[in-house]
């Protein structure tokens, strides 16, 4: 079916409501089970099966659905139980063996309530709690991840039945692109993918480049060893980041937008492009949409693997089929992109916020968060706390509370020493400096950074020198090799830190990573480059001690670091 | 050396045309660009690596150069230019992996496994790759994945040798992902 006007578009959305309505405060039952990239990893299909096979065994009817990742990821495989008198219930780690119990219970009525994590309801249903009560869910403000465990990912009519599109319909009929740009202006949403730069700010300057055609690029490509916001993004809600990048194409008066995703999500890119399918064939994408005059198209490309190919020009050399190899600015891209057009790019998690923008006004943004960082903010944190997974907070949020409150502290047995902050790109932050919020500038003074939003909580068995060079042997690994400061730059720093690993510190290692990271920081051609050393930077200034153990007392606190190796690798290669 | 590998495995090249047949019809050569990459990722995802062969056939559908193909095969991490093991395994090393104690168990599973230089056990049932992102399912950390779709979690020297061992005889692995 193919929507031909405004009316088309309505008669259709209302369609979809009352169709998500009956199925939802209807008489029959409804089984959902998360499927994503999490979850399936703990046999969430093998769930699905089973209970399919369960509810035939049994003759019990029901309509059993996919929905996506709802961010729970310690509690995955979850499903949802709804049917008639007995509102929608989470139970999380339904795995195969606990199907046949599960299925059991609601065949007559009952529940399970030490599987269940809340029921979807004001009030408790049979001694469940509300799911919004849960300690995971309370301090949480999903605006992005509002659908993500509701709807089914790959079904546009559930989408637009909450709500999506209407965003698109606004601007194509309400607006001009003039205003898209205020709008989002007014919203003062920063880049999500790290830098933090508005983007309003991009918008306004890709609008005002009299240069054609535009691109309007996505960045879903998340090489990082400890985010995974964007991908679950994709594969919970991917319909709210393609609207994100038509009300981008819009704005610039341009029909050409890409995404570009990492080549290993491949659950991501299949439900994108399933996502593109489907509105192309509801014709929300193509020629003259819904008789407009409009036009706009979006492409899925896929990458390789490189986590250089974050960084805005790589990823655009990536996309045109070269080596992702940064190229030095300006001119920057919003004048020379993609093919040397202007090129707006950016990250998925913020295109995933302008829906939301255009259809509630920048100022209804704007009220939310802090002073200079505006809205929710997806975070993910990693290592051993008790509920890993991730969250969408408000921006603001103190960090004791994210880690202590919503992820329920550290798991029984482990002690917290630090929080890596900014992935790669920045450093960590001690047990003291837990009270800065998450916003793009607090944590910077400390040597923290807020990047895209991945945190990894280390405990006492972790060594800060090791950790250190782990993650400098990642920038060394992941440099592409085109400016001399990085490619020499972090394979000496690393090597530095392997001889503190290996016992084999000399007097003046500290001073002598001082100047090498210097050197890297101010002479290197990319973004990635200049940051590489501030997690080594940022280790030595929050713990200090550690470092001065291995140089001065020739031993490894955390008892990590093979102290007595470094001098029996040095013999056999006769270097010393 | 990998010439002669290469020489050596017959390839049927169909199943590629046909993909690329189906997915990559593009309307100029800028888009033939662009879709270079995504071609050599269906041809990973077909054969667990890209035959030299398979960049040939890749070449000609898009009509650009196979030196072209071999630069990009050669940068980025996602792709082999020579075959794998009978099962290729992904051994996480992203951070969260990291302070769960995956570093110890890359240096063991070297040790344990007798891994050459391109990561394969001598036996060639396995070819073992570390991941220097994200497998992104960090609530099973440290985690390998195995042949793609299979994920073993909460890993520690025993446990893998025992997967491992599990999936040379052809046994299924009972316990997923290791929680007590």
């Amino acid at each position: 079916m193919v929507l031909n006007s405004r009316t088309d578009f309505e008669r259709y959305a209302s369609d979809a409501v009352k169709k998500w309505d009956a199925r939802m405060s209807g008489d029959g039952w409804v089984i959902s089970v998360g499927i994503s990239e999490c979850s399936l990893a703990r046999g969430a299909d093998k769930t699905l099966t089973h209970l399919r096979l369960a509810l035939e065994a049994n003759e019990f009817d029901a309509e059993v659905r996919q929905v996506g990742c709802a961010g729970w990821c310690w509690a995955e495989p979850f499903v949802e139980v709804r049917g008639p008198d007995h509102p929608p219930v989470v139970y999380t780690n339904i795995t195969t063996d606990r199907v046949p119990e599960l299925v059991e219970a609601f065949k007559h009525g009952n529940v399970i309530a030490d599987w269940a994590m809340g029921v979807r309801a004001d009030t408790p249903f049979k001694g469940i709690a509300p799911l919004d009560e849960h300690p995971y869910l309370k301090g949480q403000k999903r605006l992005l991840f509002e659908r993500a465990g509701v709807i089914d990912p790959e079904s546009i009519e559930d989408y637009i039945a909450r709500g999506g599109y209407s965003a698109w319909i606004k601007a194509l009929f309400d607006m001009t692109p003039d205003q898209v740009v205020d709008e989002v202006k007014t919203a003062n949403v920063r880049g999500r993918g790290g830098a933090g730069f508005p983007a309003g700010i991009k918008w306004e300057s890709g609008r005002r480049t009299q240069a054609w055609p535009k691109y309007v690029v996505a960045n879903s490509h998340e090489g990082e060893p400890n985010v995974y916001k964007d991908r679950r993004l994709i594969e919970s809600d991917p319909h709210l980041v393609l609207e994100g990048i038509m009300l981008g194409c819009f704005a610039l008066g341009t029909s050409h937008g890409y995404n570009y995703v990492g080549g290993e999500h491949v659950l991501a890119i299949k439900r994108f492009r399933e996502a593109v399918k489907q509105a192309y064939a509801l014709g929300l994408l193509g020629e003259n949409i819904l008789g407009t005059g409009i036009s706009c198209h979006v492409k899925t490309r896929t990458g390789g693997g490189a986590y250089i190919c974050g960084e805005g020009s790589a990823l655009m050399y990536s996309l045109m089929g070269l080596r992702g190899q940064p190229r030095t600015k300006p001119p920057r891209s919003v004048e020379e992109g993609v093919w040397r057009r202007p090129t707006v790019l950016n990250n998925t998690e913020t295109y995933a916020n302008i829906p939301g923008i255009v259809k509630n006004g920048g100022a209804w943004y704007a009220a939310m968060g802090t002073e200079k960082s505006k809205g929710t903010k997806l975070v993910t944190i990693q290592g051993p706390v008790e509920r890993i997974g991730l969250v969408e907070v408000e921006m603001g949020m103190p960090l004791r509370e994210l880690i202590f409150g919503l992820y329920g502290g550290m798991k029984e047995g482990y002690t917290f020493k630090g929080l890596q902050t900014g992935g790669v790109s920045a450093g960590p932050l001690r047990e003291d400096q837990l009270d800065l919020t998450v916003d793009f500038d607090s944590m910077t003074e400390a040597g923290g950074m807020l990047g895209s939003g991945g945190f990894v909580v280390f405990d006492e068995s972790v060594c800060a020198v090791d950790f250190a060079r782990y993650l400098m042997a990642f920038n060394r690994y992941e440099s592409c090799g085109k400016c001399t400061p990085c490619r020499l730059g972090t394979p000496a720093l690393t090597e530095i830190l392997d001889r503190m690993r290996n016992g084999q510190a000399r007097q003046g290692e500290l001073p002598l990573i001082e100047r090498t990271s210097q050197h890297v920081i101010e002479l290197s051609l990319c973004g990635l480059g200049q940051v590489a050393p501030m997690p080594v930077l940022g280790m030595m200034r929050a713990f200090p001690g550690e470092f001065d153990a291995h140089i001065n007392e020739g031993r490894c606190p955390a008892g990590v670091c093979p102290m007595d190796a470094g001098a029996a690798v040095l013999s056999i290669s006769g270097a010393v | 050396m990998a010439d002669t590998t290469q020489s050596q495995v017959e390839i049927d090249l169909e199943p590629l045309r046909e993909i690329l047949r189906r997915d990559f019809n593009p309307d100029d050569y800028q888009e033939a660009e662009e879709l270079i990459l995504g071609a050599c990722q269906e041809a990973q995802l077909l054969y667990g690596w890209v035959p030299q062969a398979a960049s040939q056939v890749i070449a000609d559908h898009l009509g650009v150069s196979i030196n072209r193909i071999y630069g990009l095969l050669t940068f980025y991490a996602d792709f082999r230019t020579d075959p794998p093991g009978e099962h290729a395994m992904l051994l996480c090393h992203g951070a969260a992996c990291f302070v769960m104690g995956s570093e110890r168990l890359i240096r063991e599973i070297n040790d344990d496994q007798h891994l050459g230089p391109d990561g394969r056990t001598p036996d060639g049932a396995f070819s073992v790759q570390v991941v220097n992102g994200c497998l992104g399912v960090c609530n099973l950390a440290p985690v390998a994945q195995i042949d793609h779709h299979h994920y073993f979690g909460h890993l520690n020297r025993e446990r893998l040798a025992a997967v491992m061992q599990a999936i040379r005889d052809g046994r299924p692995v009972e316990d997923l992902d290791g929680v007590e």
